[in-house]
């Protein structure tokens, strides 16, 4: 109530002190600060409790329990950005795992499994934002429906783990390999990421993806096609998942159709705690990487510290909620 | 609440000195501004207070405070000369003040009478709601305001004009001294205004203090017995209505004199016809509607609410579908009908819903203002953005764009700023026709004229321009043919030296 349309009227006032995000973007946004400080704090807390926290193998254990999140969240961040959200990739996960395996088996070759994975799970994001930008669904309700489709579909497809036959170095290579002493699911997460990053940011489409989240109506009065933006957006969220779907099922060298579920959680929980708005238009992947890391820190240091494993879904709670109250504040530090 | 609404002690029986509401020293900042500064503002009983002032000038904050939304930095409230502390809404509704906020603050899922009485319903044996009272007694208080509106209503299916009376009626149930109006006639029809001004003049008629804030100088002439005026948050000046003319009043909210609302800069307009629209009619409104502009003049569309300008400006950009009819810009036909098409060819609209449709106000002005040309400023998918914004920094120059960076969140702008950086959008991307739906709402008096300006520049620069308008000044001081709409058909155009205020009128009634 204290912030609304009376925001015009102090406008012509508030210009000296002005928000200064989009200046402040280029560096850290403080949104990102709180988060960064954050990320410190709980790593130098979990190392003075547990010093094994630092050693290479650790670190290593951390980034690749990140890596996975962070492919789906660099697609689910633009996909955000645009004011749109996908619940199916939990679900759509553990699908495309079978079905990559499934390939991988009767055709003994890594390309084409991996080309089946991207061809179903872009299916999948093709399929959903048709839903939304045709149909005009709400996107809340109808990756819920997708996600109920695919966690019962997939059982219809296999009712048990699709078992790895030919074991090809190659796919065994793809979630437990490395490259020096980098895992390869690191390195492919730090390209994906890497290309949204150049996306979101120096990209025409980038900004239209940006302004399409800021305001629709606006962008199409200017001869944009807001749709495909959108459609575009849950197609590359899809195949982020496609990717990921292989990986996963690389590391259990199986595909399970039990695996993903609360992954889309995961997922959404790391956007949001880096500070991108649901209501779209604001947001940044680099925020997303922190929010991955603070909650897979949190993971391993329950973990090192041998604390009950079910604080796992508990304390990442507890930040979502105090980041975002965070935010908050900050916000009406800035606007008052 | 207490039963003895029905009965107050009617007029001002109180000691006629003791002003209803007194304000003194009032300051109030936001961290870096200074919203008031030393205000004081002082109401009597049973008169109509207009509160004036441009859009930043702190009406909003100074009626927050009476209202308890925000708590005051110093200065004194008195209620009939004894102070008072005023820390949250719920003290202010104590307290006897009552304020009507732009944005009704009802719940629409209620009946009427269960919003009236939405703090303390009339209970009944065992803690019952008595809703055999809270009907009778919601029916009893629409009497007394002279306006009736069915308490058993579901308050959300009510227009927004029976809303107001439901608020007023809240007011006199909570036995309000003061009530305040906050832009009361913004969405409303002219009958509707006029019913409204009959219900507050029976307010003070009541003995109650009313505060009209408006910035609209017709009504508040019509209806307020005093002005006080701010400016940049301070007090101005308050006097008796009568002591003000139309441009004393103006001088004082912007603080110096407008010469010319309506400067024309731009020669006669070109003979090359750049719109034909061809018997365009839409599924829900508009009717067979031909007309043609030509490069470098004003066509302005004049019709009453609902006459179809909104909808006809939508469908010639076309954004809205249409069922039948040509739309042609230099000869070429919009085809397929949609927005992308209408901008390759030229052919933009400036919304008249500048916050829903036109910015975006969580993004800094520089991406606002390219939004619609920012592939020139790209290669290979690569925005340059030190091109971009050279270019946008040359349009907030030219412009006069007041805003701090090109980094700024649009929305911190004010209305006339947001306005010349969706016109920079346009001209920015080149168009030839550009369709301006009320292009001064929601601005000041005197970022208006600076508007008005920028229009007739553009028509001066070769544009056609064809203007949606329901202000008579406006169309008769920019335009030069005057089409008039009603109920979805046109049903005259004319020149501007034909045109007279009557025959406008006359061709919108139809």
């Amino acid at each position: 109530m204290a912030i609304g349309p009376e925001w015009t009227e102090m406008s012509e006032l508030t210009h000296a002190s002005a928000p200064k995000r989009f200046i402040g973007g280029q560096l850290l946004g403080s949104s990102q600060l709180v988060l960064g400080v954050i990320l410190a704090v709980l790593c130098i807390a979990i190392s003075i409790a547990a010093p094994q926290f630092y050693s290479e193998a650790n670190i290593i254990a951390i980034l690749r329990q990140c890596a996975l999140v962070l492919i789906v969240a660099s697609g689910m961040t633009m996909l955000i950005i645009t004011a749109e959200v996908d619940l199916s990739v939990g679900a759509s996960l553990a699908f495309v795992g079978c079905i990559g395996m499934a390939v991988l088996n009767s055709t003994h070759s890594l390309a084409l499994g991996m080309l089946a994975a991207l061809a179903f799970a872009g299916g999948v994001g093709l399929f959903n934002g048709l839903v939304v930008t045709r149909l005009r669904v709400n996107s809340l309700i109808a990756t819920i429906g997708t996600m109920m489709m695919l966690q019962g579909g997939v059982y219809l497809f296999t009712r048990e783990a699709v078992q790895n036959h030919n074991q090809l170095a190659s796919f065994t290579d793809l979630g437990a390999g490395y490259v020096g002493a980098v895992p390869v699911p690191v390195i492919l997460a730090a390209l994906i990421f890497v290309v949204a990053y150049v996306t979101l940011r120096f990209t025409t489409l980038g900004r239209y993806l940006y302004a399409v989240g800021a305001n629709e109506k606006a962008v199409r009065l200017s001869g944009l096609r807001s749709e495909r933006l959108k459609l575009f957006a849950f197609v590359v969220t899809g195949l982020c998942v496609g990717v990921a779907g292989m990986i996963l099922s690389s590391l259990m060298n199986a595909g399970q159709p039990t695996a993903g579920r609360g992954f889309e959680l995961t997922v959404i929980a790391a956007v949001i705690l880096g500070g991108t708005s649901l209501l779209g238009g604001r947001g940044s992947l680099f925020g997303t990487l922190l929010g991955v890391l603070v909650l897979k820190v949190i993971d391993n240091g329950i973990i090192i510290l041998g604390l009950n494993q079910d604080l796992q879904m508990v304390v990442p709670g507890v930040v979502i909620i105090l980041a975002t109250y965070l935010d908050i504040i900050r916000n009406r530090a800035n606007v008052r | 609440m207490s039963v003895d609404f029905l009965h107050p002690s009617e007029g001002a029986a109180i000691d006629g000195n003791v002003p209803a509401l007194e304000l003194r020293g009032i300051d109030k900042r936001f961290p870096g501004v200074v919203a008031l500064e030393n205000v004081d503002f002082t109401l009597e009983a049973g008169k109509i207070h207009a509160l004036m002032g441009e859009n930043g000038a702190g009406k909003s904050t100074l009626i927050k405070i009476m209202a308890g939304v925000y708590g005051k930095e110093a200065g004194t409230i008195r209620m009939r000369g004894r102070e008072v502390d005023i820390k949250s809404p719920r003290d202010s509704l104590k307290e006897g003040i009552k304020v009507v906020f732009q944005e009704i603050a009802l719940i629409s899922e209620f009946t009427v009478a269960e919003n009236i009485f939405l703090e303390g319903y009339p209970t009944g044996k065992m803690g019952s709601i008595d809703w055999k009272k809270i009907r009778a007694d919601s029916a009893a208080l629409f009497n007394r305001i002279g306006f009736n509106v069915d308490p058993a209503a579901r308050t959300g299916s009510l227009p927004v004009s029976q809303q107001q009376m439901v608020e007023i009626a809240r007011a006199l149930a909570h036995e309000a001294r003061v009530v305040v109006m906050d832009e009361p006639t913004s969405s409303l029809t002219p009958n509707e205004v006029s019913l409204l001004f009959t219900v507050i003049r029976r307010l003070a008629a009541l003995g109650i203090a009313v505060v009209y804030v408006s910035h609209k100088l017709d009504e508040v002439f019509e209806i307020a017995d005093t002005v006080t005026v701010l400016r940049d948050g301070r007090h101005i000046s308050t006097k008796p209505i009568g002591e003000h003319t139309n441009d004393t009043l103006i001088q004082d909210m912007i603080g110096r004199r407008i010469d010319n609302l309506f400067p024309r800069q731009r020669g006669a307009a070109g003979s090359k016809i750049a719109l034909s629209v061809e018997g365009l009619s839409t599924a829900k409104k508009l009717h067979d509607v031909s007309f043609e502009a030509r490069a470098g003049e004003v066509l302005g569309f004049f019709g009453l609410m609902g006459a179809g300008r909104t909808e006809l400006a939508k469908a010639i950009v076309g954004y809205d579908p249409i069922t039948s009819g040509t739309i042609a810009v230099d000869g070429i036909r919009l085809a397929p009908h949609d927005t992308r098409t209408g901008v390759k060819l030229g052919i933009g609209l400036l919304t008249e819903d500048r916050k829903s449709e036109g910015l975006m106000g969580e993004l800094p002005v520089y991406q606002n203002a390219s939004l619609a040309s920012l592939g020139a400023f790209a290669r290979l998918g690569f925005v340059d953005k030190a091109r971009e914004h050279r270019a946008v920094q040359d349009y907030v120059d030219r412009f006069r764009i007041k805003t701090p960076s090109l980094f700024q969140q649009v929305k911190n702008l004010s209305g006339g700023n947001q306005q010349k950086v969706l016109i920079a959008r346009w001209l920015m991307r080149g168009l030839k026709v550009i369709v301006v739906d009320e292009p001064t709402r929601g601005i000041d008096v005197g970022a208006k004229s600076e508007i008005f300006a920028l229009i007739d520049r553009l028509a001066g620069e070769g544009l056609a321009v064809i203007m949606m308008t329901s202000e008579m000044p406006e169309l008769l001081g920019l335009a030069d043919r005057i089409a008039v709409m009603c109920e979805g058909r046109l049903t005259v155009i004319m020149s501007r030296e034909e045109a007279t205020q009557e025959k406008i009128l006359n061709a919108a009634i139809g």
